[in-house]
């Protein structure tokens, strides 16, 4: 028994040490960011308060003071919330259709959709007015859509068109930046929070739709179809029983879509750099222009993490299954 | 439940359109570009695959595609195996596991860009932390390997977290009642883990092992801030020598190249397991 006791507390002081381990850097950021100037390089080792140095909060009041911060805040909080209020109210409905409904669109069609829109695109490209190609292609794939409908071939399922979108994650934002930028610029949207808005949803759709599917999957079919014996409308299934039930489901989904909205900086660094520059790309900018200074990067840090760490504090439950985009419950 | 209605189509169009239009659209946009010579102020000029040759032959092309390469098998690589080892290491009647499982989710969503300057204080060689606390002075960021190091240590310190709750709630689900009927047949540690514990983890392993690959290909964010891809060229990840292409130098052309290149990289490793991520999915 003793023998057991000993291998217990061998263990439980193992998980403290890696534990210690793992928060020593955000320890470092809170002792870095209420030591003065002076004391933030001369300060070695584990940097205790009160024994190495005398704490101050003068940097978090220099920081705060500063309108460039207070308005990256209200940026960064703006997108982060109209992006993943967007994204659920843009997903959740695809994501139940999905785990509901059967979809069995025609591989044949969607090759050909492919191709029309894929030709009117070349053919625009190479100096067609656009005016033609796009009806031309329209009426095309109308005709292609009329032939094959008609024919067996191979359907696509739920599952596939679940994996299209679950497919978007695993892009590198790198490959649409460039795009992005030139077709914002056209709209007259850099430097908004539209557009960061707009890049939001779109990264965020494709996680949204794939985990509440699983979520909605998850719930009991027979209460929906208790409530259409009753009469409801299929509308009214959703609304009333099944989006009540995936309530916890989605407040954990807006949690994660905020957090990622929250750290989304490639495209904040090249859309938004004035007016609609976020806590990320205020965070980058320190850089070039006062070389790196401990202590402002030290408040700027716990800034830029705390909002976020207390969202995965909060969706913990939610956040295996999140991340493994449902395919592991936590 | 398969009732079929109208709805399917009005609840479903919404998210298809938008994702043709903000994520199909622009990666055509950005395959149009891969295959011209973009001038602003000019008009294009087409190329054909000139782009992409021309990638073979930059040297600071390969250079940043074996960067990559080395950051993404070396930091999976340890976050593999330092995950699983916490995972099967803690999971057991251990009081205090759950303030550990919490405490462990706080890196998951600490913001990337923050951490990188972060830890730029940390590795920092006079008066870091870490310097400070151990009796050598290492160039963790002024050394090109140990550069490429301390990137790779810091994605380890974000996502091992990940790897660990992942293969820890893996771990719970599996019945006790197989370790029951093994310790009939054997006693040997090693042959339960290795004919019980691994066959059951294996397709949630593979399921880590292409999310954190194909996350791993995209980072950006983490050199971005704590060495800026230097020194020299040591850490210019490829996503971040793409990014450079087009945006200091305005080579939209080029630089389109490089991302489809990336991208192809990510959809082959992606499709390698694509059957094993199907299943996930059913």
């Amino acid at each position: 028994m003793t023998r057991k006791r000993l291998i217990n507390i061998a263990f439980i002081a193992l998980a403290l040490l890696i534990v210690l381990i793992w928060f020593m850097p955000f320890y470092w950021a809170m002792s870095l960011s209420i030591r003065s100037k002076a004391e933030a390089f001369t300060v070695t080792g584990l940097a205790v308060p009160y024994l190495q140095y005398q704490p101050t909060l003068e940097n978090w009041r220099e920081q705060l003071a500063v309108p460039e911060t207070s308005r990256a805040l209200i940026n960064s909080s703006v997108i982060a919330f109209s992006a993943s209020f967007l994204t659920l109210v843009l997903g959740t409905p695809a994501a139940y259709a999905l785990a509901r409904f059967r979809y069995a669109p025609k591989l044949s069609i969607i090759l050909s959709f492919i191709a029309c829109m894929f030709g009117s695109m070349l053919a625009i490209n190479f100096g067609l007015s656009w005016l033609i190609a796009v009806p031309v292609a329209g009426i095309l794939f109308i005709i292609l859509w009329l032939i094959f409908s008609k024919q067996n071939g191979r359907s696509l399922h739920n599952e596939d068109i679940t994996l299209w979108f679950l497919s978007q994650r695993f892009l590198p934002p790198v490959a649409t930046v460039v795009p992005f930028l030139l077709i914002m610029s056209q709209l007259k949207l850099i430097d908004t929070r539209l557009a960061l808005i707009l890049v939001n949803i779109t990264f965020n759709l494709p996680f949204a739709i794939v985990i509440m599917r699983q979520a909605f999957m998850d719930l009991p079919v027979e209460l929906e179809e208790a409530a259409l014996v009753d009469g409801a409308t299929a509308f009214q299934a959703f609304t009333n029983v099944a989006l009540r039930l995936a309530a916890p489901a989605m407040a954990a989904t807006l949690m994660i879509v905020l957090a990622f909205s929250w750290n989304e900086f490639l495209f904040a660094l090249t859309l938004g750099t004035l007016k609609a520059k976020t806590i990320p790309v205020l965070m980058a900018g320190a850089v070039d222009t006062r070389g790196i200074q401990f202590w402002f990067v030290a408040v700027r840090t716990l800034l830029a993490i705390i909002p976020p760490t207390i969202l995965a504090l909060l969706a913990q439950r939610y956040i295996v299954r999140g991340l493994t985009f449902g395919a592991v419950k936590g | 439940m398969t009732r079929n209605s109208r709805l399917k189509h009005f609840f479903l169009a919404p998210a298809v359109l938008w994702v043709l239009a903000f994520t199909i659209y622009p990666l055509l946009y950005s395959l149009r570009l891969a295959f011209y010579q973009v001038n602003i102020g000019q008009t294009d000029v087409f190329v054909g695959f000139a782009n992409f040759a021309r990638a073979f032959n930059d040297i600071n092309a390969i250079n940043s595609a074996g960067i990559t390469l080395i950051f993404v098998l070396g930091g999976v690589t340890i976050q593999l195996i330092l995950g699983m080892l916490f995972a099967l290491l803690f999971n057991r009647d251990l009081p205090g596991l759950g303030v550990m499982r919490t405490l462990m989710v706080l890196p998951l969503f600490a913001t990337p860009i923050a951490i990188g300057f972060l830890f730029f204080t940390i590795f920092y060689e006079e008066g870091g932390l870490i310097n400070g606390l151990i009796p050598w002075k290492i160039p963790w960021l002024s050394d090109p390997n140990w550069a490429l190091f301390s990137i790779m240590l810091v994605d380890v310190w974000q996502w091992t977290p990940f790897v660990f709750l992942v293969i820890l709630a893996a771990l719970q689900g599996v019945p006790q009642e197989y370790y029951e009927a093994a310790s009939l047949e054997t006693s040997s540690l090693f042959a339960k883990f290795r004919f019980i514990t691994l066959p059951v983890l294996q397709p949630t392993i593979i399921l880590v092992l292409v999310l954190r690959i194909a996350e791993a290909f995209k980072v950006f964010d983490i050199p971005f801030t704590l060495t800026n891809g230097g020194p020299g060229a040591a850490t210019q990840v490829f996503s971040m020598f793409a990014y450079r292409t087009s945006r200091r130098f305005f080579d939209f052309g080029y630089g389109s190249a490089l991302a489809y290149l990336l991208l192809f990289a990510v959809v082959i490793v992606v499709s390698f397991f694509f059957s094993r991520i199907r299943q996930a999915y059913q």
